[in-house]
């Protein structure tokens, strides 16, 4: 449905895009991740024909981006970081001036602004002037916006940023279910988000594709051996070394507390866990916490990112 | 249409601002007091002072109408709406320009009351110079619109579009004194660029049709310009 090869892009002698390659299904999410100044906006100008490349090709829905500039943008719909509103208008008449310049006849016009804001819960909003909604209804007006000629390919820049929590989750949710009728990028450089609501996840630094993989792969692979975290009391005469016996890579930590010892474990398979707590039961240990430690996007992030070793355990 | 729909935002967004209320109240207000003083001392069925002054005016209230046609878009970021849309920057820029014209028209036609006036009092008014008059000050109008589009499409600040545009028409407006200071060919060249001297020459009642060709292509090319202006934001 899309495709960038080596997309080059640079701003006068800056070059925010590097050999820029992606290719996503139809019905994908495909979930951009980097710091800011990455490159993400870039990458996404340059698809949606706001901005040219330096070098390189990009399609999308099989029309060229430099020579079918026009059949690309009828078949996109855009949500810029900011989203690109009048603020003297109400919702109805943006809506509906949007509907014109997207080429949409009357009677068709009509009809997608009426499914739009009630897909997207905006139905008691229509009358109300931009200028006096609030952050996150104005980000599901941008939304709106870009659904309103029901698009193959959603872009949507950063979706959820500058919103509160409960938006975010309620936006996160209707781009999931967007995803039923639309190939969809966004962008991010929330981590959760990610995870959260995208299939895929091309990581960028500087430009550059860091990783392309599942959330599922990139967490699994940066997870290694399960670990998990246990705080204990243990009576005096606890025999801490009957835990570095069962388990090699146990890092006992000092008392944390008085009473309370704190511990990270580091196994070889899930099952040596069965045996630890058994052993630590006999003893009459009292648990505390017991958590499993889940490498996150955000290790395998630092990691590539920063080409840092994180210890896994950390 | 497109054009149509870019014009139609635009007219609902002057009506928004105080900008075009301002423009209107000291346009008209100006104009009327230009109207009874020239009435007052020359004691003629005349409008040509009238329509003459009135230019100046409008040399300075057209960049206070255009300053925000395309810089307005780019400061509210709502440009990359536009140019993501299935739509031409052509197609952006003439909507701007006929959006602002058709305020200009309005703005123009509220002054035939004066001339309707005299009418009533003088019934042997000789409408020829009148009828060229305003079609001549329309032409101005465009000219005056396309030059503000045009400096609108290079800056997101208004103020600084505005700016650009009163001083490109200024400079518009004394290319004219060229002729009497080189005496010769050049000169003579150069004060064809005057807008002014043409304009005044549709007030004296003669409508040429080379002056009518010039505002024409005059404003063409700084529509021209703006639309190439636009696009090249695009390719920095
Ligand atoms: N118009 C521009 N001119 C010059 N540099 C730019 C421009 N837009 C972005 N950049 C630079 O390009 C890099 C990538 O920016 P951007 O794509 O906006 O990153 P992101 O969206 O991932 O935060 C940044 O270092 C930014 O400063
Ligand atoms: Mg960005």
């Amino acid at each position: 449905m899309i495709e960038m090869q080596n997309i080059t892009k640079y701003y006068d002698n800056f070059r925010a895009l590097n050999n820029f390659n992606l290719k996503v299904e139809k019905g994908e999410i495909l979930g951009l991740l980097g710091p800011n100044g990455a490159g993400k906006t870039t990458a996404m100008r340059i698809l949606t024909c706001f901005l040219p490349a330096s070098s390189g090709k990009a399609s999308v829905a099989g029309f060229d981006i430099f020579d079918d500039s026009v059949e690309v943008r009828r078949r996109l719909g855009y949500l810029p970081e900011t989203p690109p509103l009048y603020p003297e208008m109400s919702v109805n008449s943006y809506l509906n001036f949007v509907g014109e310049i997207r080429e949409l006849p009357f009677g068709v016009r009509k009809q997608r602004i009426g499914y739009v804001c009630e897909r997207i819960g905006l139905d008691a909003y229509r009358d109300r002037i931009i200028n006096t909604l609030s952050k996150g209804y104005r980000q599901r007006v941008g939304l709106a916006q870009a659904l309103l000629h029901n698009p193959e390919v959603l872009i949507l820049d950063e979706p959820t940023v500058g919103l509160d929590p409960n938006q975010i989750i309620e936006i996160r949710n209707l781009i999931k279910d967007l995803a039923q009728d639309h190939t969809i990028i966004l962008s991010t450089h929330i981590l959760p988000e990610v995870s959260m609501t995208c299939g895929r996840v091309v990581i960028i630094n500087e430009g550059e594709i860091a990783a392309v993989d599942s959330v599922k792969n990139l967490e699994k692979n940066a997870t290694g051996r399960p670990t998990w975290k246990i705080i204990l009391k243990a009576p005096e005469s606890f025999d801490w070394q009957s835990i570095v016996n069962k388990a090699p890579d146990a890092q006992i930590n000092d008392l944390v507390q008085a009473d309370t010892s704190e511990f990270k474990l580091r196994l070889n398979k899930s099952e040596d866990f069965d045996d630890l707590f058994k052993v630590l039961t006999k003893e009459n240990c009292v648990f505390r916490e017991i958590t499993p430690i889940k490498a996150t996007l955000e290790d395998v992030f630092l990691k590539i990112t920063h080409g840092e070793e994180r210890k896994e355990n950390a | 249409m497109k054009v149509l729909a870019i014009m139609k935002r635009e007219l609902q967004s002057f009506f928004f601002s105080p900008i075009a209320y301002i423009v209107f109240a000291a346009f008209m207000t100006i104009v009327g007091y230009l109207f009874w003083i020239v009435l007052a001392t020359s004691k003629m069925a005349t409008l040509e002072p009238m329509l003459y002054n009135a230019a100046f005016i409008l040399l300075l209230a057209s960049p206070v109408l255009t300053m925000r046609l395309i810089s307005e878009e780019k400061k509210s970021r709502t440009i990359e709406l536009l140019l993501t849309s299935p739509i031409s920057p052509a197609e952006i820029i003439l909507g701007k320009f006929l959006a602002c014209f058709v305020l200009y028209c309005v703005l123009i036609a509220l002054t035939l009351q004066y001339p309707l006036f005299m009418w009533h009092y003088a019934p042997d008014l000789d409408w020829g110079p009148i009828i060229s008059g305003y079609i001549g000050l329309l032409l101005l109008g465009a000219a005056f619109i396309s030059v503000g589009v045009f400096a609108s499409t290079l800056t997101e600040n208004q103020i600084i579009a505005a700016m650009i545009s009163f001083g490109s028409l200024v400079l518009f407006w004394i290319l004219g004194w060229a002729k009497h200071a080189f005496e010769n060919a050049f000169g003579q060249m150069i004060s064809n660029l005057s807008v002014f001297d043409r304009y005044a020459e549709f007030l004296r009642g003669i409508l040429d049709s080379g002056n009518v060709v010039f505002f024409a292509v005059f404003t063409l090319t700084w529509l021209f310009l703006a639309t190439r202006a636009l696009e090249s934001d695009r390719w920095r």
